[in-house]
């Protein structure tokens, strides 16, 4: 019984010591940059005087009576919910009827995940050249079938960011969604089937049950990354015409590096991450509590 | 005996390496991407590595960020204290900017560089009293236009009587075709919408002009032009904000105008640079006002074979003051970090001198040339000289478009005009929001 307690405390030590570790290397690798961050939001520190000196809530007051931070904050809300809703409802769609599918071609799992391997900006760019009116092949074919749509205009640019954002993250929220269909056991698929759920009712009954904390998550981890979109449309519009498509995340890059607010510019993302903090708190605990 | 004589003559061949090497620097320089100053700079480098380079046991390389956000990063390198570049780029817009963070350069810039480089550019590249930069490209705008279609259109009846019906139609004034050199405004209006298919279905072109709209402080600089040509300025004598003028209004109407009546492509407001020279390349617009760097691109016939041969170059079309164009110039400058200051300035003094001056605008860069190596390239560069001339007779830089505060205030002008341009603001609380962020930024 003793050398069992030994065994513990030793474990216990060891797991310590682990942790210390651990915490060192977060300490310097995010503590770091948060205390830098913190401090320039109450200083008026610039890029010539990087230290800069004690302001209070100055910056915090400059950035909530900003309107542009709410326009841009408002983009980013109803960006982040349309695209989410689109690619966790494609991916789903994708994941039943292609289930049967992946189980006898798996290979097929890595073709659908092309678009997720390009990089953002290169997406942009891509897009750029793509729906351009006259060097994109996309408008050049729709005008040979009689339909010109002008992809990048003003009035359809919004539509256009937000489909190549569904595009590219699709593919993200269809693996995990994949990943969790197939561990639902056979055994369950099969006793459904007897007792007679089939198709719609098995989806609805069994499948999406069963699946809901990766739903859950994969809701969270696309609203989250949407919320924060930068590359493609920076690469794309420049965050215009106006500040149409200007995101909280572009909004930030330009307070920083062009008007070259920094204290404002950290305030405004310090705001930002204490709101993506509450969200990932939130979305945790709706998961631990369903399971 | 024998074997300490070979040790130690090779321990002195081993020193005498050594310190060669250690004199022996390369300096790395950080330069603007884009063709075709970027594929001419490269053959500046090989022939200063090739010759003056050995000479100073010096080697200069290049590295290039992308254009997308150039400024931004550079910035952040250089206020972090960055050495992995010793020379950088500096522009009349942001050498206020930029200075705090340069080394100025006034003892290099001697009475034989202005034997090579005109003066008027030199002072582009000064803050403060200081020059800071070595300006290797002159940038200012011409106006593009294909003259087989406005000759056709100075000659053709047909052509004439729809351009009067035309301008009736929209404009409310029967005007009548004019040469480009004698533009107004109106007549650049006038002329996009009677080559614009959607208006006219005679047209060649499917639109008569296209324009650069994207959110993209630049942009600003290609349209402001227009707002200069009827007097306006960002700044009176007294540092008053003047942008809330008839001059701006004026400025901001014409682009509005052509863009209402779709005289310019629909996505026009993801335009910049490259998107602007491809559509007029593909013979789909009949002129545009764009930067001079596109010369070269449109005599290539391998790039744009529908323009080779057609293209006409004028000044921008006049308001009340007559024709303005907007210029600056790019140069390269000292980053105050680098530990490579001598190396560095000897390159810099390399540079200012004839032989890769006239290399550079042989292979296609905007070197603002004085007038002797001017003469001597002209021939090759016809457009060279009329930079010269543009730059001399109506470049104007607007009050305070040099200051440090110039970057960001393009950016918010940009914001907002483009946003007036396609409908997303209305024109008054546009010019509200720039004189707002203005007044700010001069204040402070």
């Amino acid at each position: 019984m003793s050398s069992v307690i030994a065994f513990e405390d030793r474990e216990r030590r060891e797991s310590r010591k682990l942790l210390v570790g651990l915490c060192i290397f977060l300490g310097v690798m995010l503590g770091f940059p948060v205390i830098v961050n913190l401090w320039y939001g109450f200083a008026d520190a610039s890029f010539e005087n990087l230290t800069g000196s004690f302001i209070g809530l100055e910056n915090y007051r400059d950035a909530l009576s900003n309107p542009k931070m709410w326009q841009a904050l408002g983009f980013s809300l109803r960006f982040a919910l349309i695209c989410t809703l689109f690619e966790v409802g494609i991916a789903l769609v994708l994941v039943f009827i292609l289930h049967p599918l992946l189980v006898t071609r798996p290979w097929l799992t890595a073709v659908l995940m092309l678009p997720m391997m390009v990089s953002p900006a290169l997406m942009g760019v891509m897009y750029r050249l793509i729906l351009n009116e006259f060097t994109g092949i996309v408008p050049v074919y729709l005008e040979m079938a009689g339909m010109a749509v002008n992809f990048l205009g003003r009035r359809s640019i919004y539509n256009t960011v937000v489909a190549i954002e569904v595009l590219q993250w699709t593919p993200f929220a269809f693996l995990i969604l994949a990943t969790a269909r197939q561990t639902v056991a056979y055994e369950i698929e099969e006793a459904g089937a007897v007792d007679g759920a089939t198709g719609w009712h098995a989806i609805f009954h069994i499948f999406l049950p069963l699946m809901r904390p990766a739903i859950v998550i994969v809701l969270f981890v696309r609203f989250i990354d949407s919320f924060r979109v930068f590359d493609h449309i920076y690469v794309l519009t420049g965050g215009g015409p106006g500040n149409l498509t200007t995101s909280i995340s572009i909004y930030i890059y330009k307070l920083f590096f062009v008007q070259r607010t920094i204290g404002e510019a950290v305030a405004v993302s310090t705001l930002l991450l204490v709101m993506s903090l509450t969200l990932i708190v939130l979305a945790m605990r709706l998961v631990v509590r369903r399971n | 005996m024998l074997r300490s004589r070979i040790l130690a003559g090779t321990a002195a061949a081993f020193a005498a390496a050594l310190s060669a090497s250690a004199a022996y620097a390369d300096i790395t320089i950080l330069a603007w991407p884009g063709e075709p100053a970027e594929s001419a700079f490269r053959k500046v480098l090989d022939l200063y590595n090739s010759t003056a380079g050995k000479e100073n046991n010096s080697k200069a390389s290049v590295i290039y960020f992308s254009q997308q956000g150039f400024k931004e990063k550079m910035l952040a390198d250089v206020a972090a204290g960055s050495k992995e570049f010793d020379v950088m780029l500096t522009a009349t817009y942001d050498v206020g900017l930029y200075a705090p963070f340069m080394t100025p350069i006034d003892d290099i810039v001697t009475p034989a560089v202005y034997d090579v480089i005109s003066k008027n550019a030199i002072e582009t590249q000064r803050y403060e009293g200081k020059v800071y930069g070595i300006p290797t490209d002159l940038s200012l705008h011409f106006l593009y236009y294909r003259k087989d279609l406005i000759e056709k259109l100075l000659t053709d009846d047909a052509w004439k009587a729809k351009y009067g019906e035309i301008s009736e139609e929209i404009l409310g004034t029967k005007m009548e075709p004019k040469k480009p050199d004698d533009w107004t405004w109106d007549d650049y209006i006038a002329t996009a919408l009677f080559f614009t298919k959607s208006l006219n279905s005679d047209s060649p072109t499917r639109y008569g002009t296209v324009l650069q709209m994207k959110n993209l402080l630049y942009n600003i600089m290609l349209w402001q032009g227009t707002a200069a040509s009827y007097g306006g300025d960002w700044r009176d004598a007294a540092g008053n904000i003047t942008i809330d003028s008839e001059a701006y209004r004026k400025g901001l109407a014409i682009y509005k105008t052509i863009t209402d009546n779709e005289a310019t492509p629909g996505d026009s407001n993801t335009y910049e640079y490259g998107e602007a020279n491809s559509v007029f390349g593909a013979g789909q617009a009949a002129f545009m006002v764009q930067w001079n760097a596109a010369v070269p691109e449109f005599n290539d016939p391998k790039k744009y074979p529908e323009v080779v041969g057609k293209l006409g170059l004028t000044h921008e079309p006049a308001g009340t003051l007559g024709p303005k164009t907007h210029f600056h110039s790019l140069g390269l400058g000292i980053n105050k970090n680098s530990e490579k200051q001598d190396e560095a300035k000897k390159f810099l003094a390399w540079l200012a001198t004839a032989e890769p001056m006239k290399l550079y605008a042989k292979e296609g860069g905007s070197p603002p040339l004085a007038e002797k190596p001017m003469a001597e390239v002209a021939a090759d560069r016809p457009e060279m000289l009329l930079m010269g001339e543009h730059a001399a007779k109506y470049g104007f830089v607007m009050n305070g478009g040099t200051s440090s505060k110039a970057l960001a205030i393009y950016t918010n002008q940009a914001e907002n005009f483009t946003g007036y341009w396609t409908g997303a603001t209305e024109l008054d609380p546009a010019l509200k929001n720039v004189v707002d962020y203005m007044t700010k930024a001069f204040a402070k």
